[in-house]
């Protein structure tokens, strides 16, 4: 995609101007959503913070809800809310996509009162074990991803998802 | 799923998990009077139609906004155009939409009525939990569905 290459270079002349700054000012948020993969160090990314404080999760997972700003998508959205499934294993905070690896339905934890202590989807009753792991047997073929958390004075940061690391 | 080329090659690859279709139906008027209203209305149809999305892409696919006008004869809507859903792709269809008008027509499917809530002036948390609320009324009406 050459698209890509002039956008980059484009950005990069116009940040070294004076007048770039206005210009990034207007078309940064909208390059920013297409380059930003690009750009973005490995395992980094912007974190954005919840209301859910820290010291407040216990080993069951919550949800929690968290919106990232401008995120231009679809006719009416200019907001895109998230939710991740949080709890604690000893000191360290856990953030689980509710995106279910098969076709994509959110799932729940004790979604279902037959299988206690799991995630469940509705669409097609899949199932994951508390860790993310999808149970063999529903349709699920790989574990829930998780979010790079943080925690910055006392409360949960989220960022973007990576692979389960925990399965 | 939604109406992409992107969401339909999946549809295409996993048909037999995804075995519902979803159309909204909005009425669009042009009348001073009642044009707020109706901007209102499909405003709600639409963020309730993309939160249901979001929770059940893997089962779901979701048609396009159908529009008609109060001109239109809603009977022969419901009898032409609406009746292609009767098609066996899909083996669920539901018609999510704030006009009571199609709570007594003949449908191809289950008419998911809902009363519109005027969504404009309300911050994004507070609506996000009004359109959670609608959801968890509406939610019964597919998984009875499913469950048959
Ligand atoms: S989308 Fe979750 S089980 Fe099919």
């Amino acid at each position: 995609m050459s698209s890509k290459v002039s956008r980059r270079q484009f950005l990069s002349y116009t940040l070294m101007g004076v007048g770039g700054f206005m210009v990034s000012a207007t078309v940064m948020p909208m390059v920013r959503f297409a380059v930003d993969p690009v750009l973005q160090p490995k395992g980094e990314g912007e974190l954005v913070p919840t209301q859910q404080k820290a010291d407040e999760l216990t080993e069951t997972p919550v949800r929690v809800d968290f919106t990232i700003k401008d995120r231009k998508d679809g006719w009416y959205k200019s907001d895109v809310s998230n939710t991740a499934w949080v709890y604690k294993e000893g000191d360290t905070v856990i953030a689980l996509s509710p995106v279910c690896k098969h076709l994509g339905c959110t799932v729940n934890w004790e979604g279902d009162e037959k299988h206690k202590n799991e995630f469940f989807c509705p669409c097609h009753n899949g199932r994951y074990e508390k860790n993310g792991k999808n149970i063999p047997g529903s349709p699920p073929l790989g574990p829930l991803d998780e979010y790079v958390v943080e925690v910055v004075d006392g409360y949960v940061h989220l960022g973007k998802t990576v692979p389960n690391t925990l399965v | 799923m939604n109406w992409t080329g992107k969401d339909m090659d999946t549809y295409l690859q996993q048909k037999e998990y995804i075995d519902t279709l979803v159309v909204p139906l909005v009425k669009v008027e042009t009348k001073m009077d009642n044009m707020k209203t109706s901007a209102s209305s499909t405003e709600f149809v639409m963020h309730l139609a993309s939160l249901i999305e979001t929770q059940f892409k893997g089962r779901m696919m979701f048609a396009p906004p159908f529009s008609y006008t109060p001109a239109t004869d809603h009977q022969q809507m419901a009898q032409s155009t609406l009746q292609e859903f009767s098609a066996a792709t899909f083996k669920h269809v539901f018609f999510l939409t704030t006009d009571h008008i199609w709570t007594s027509m003949e449908l191809p499917g289950q008419v998911i009525w809902m009363p519109s809530i005027p969504l404009e002036n309300m911050d994004a948390s507070l609506r996000q939990s009004i359109l959670e609320d609608q959801l968890r009324q509406v939610l019964p009406k597919f998984t009875e569905q499913w469950a048959k």
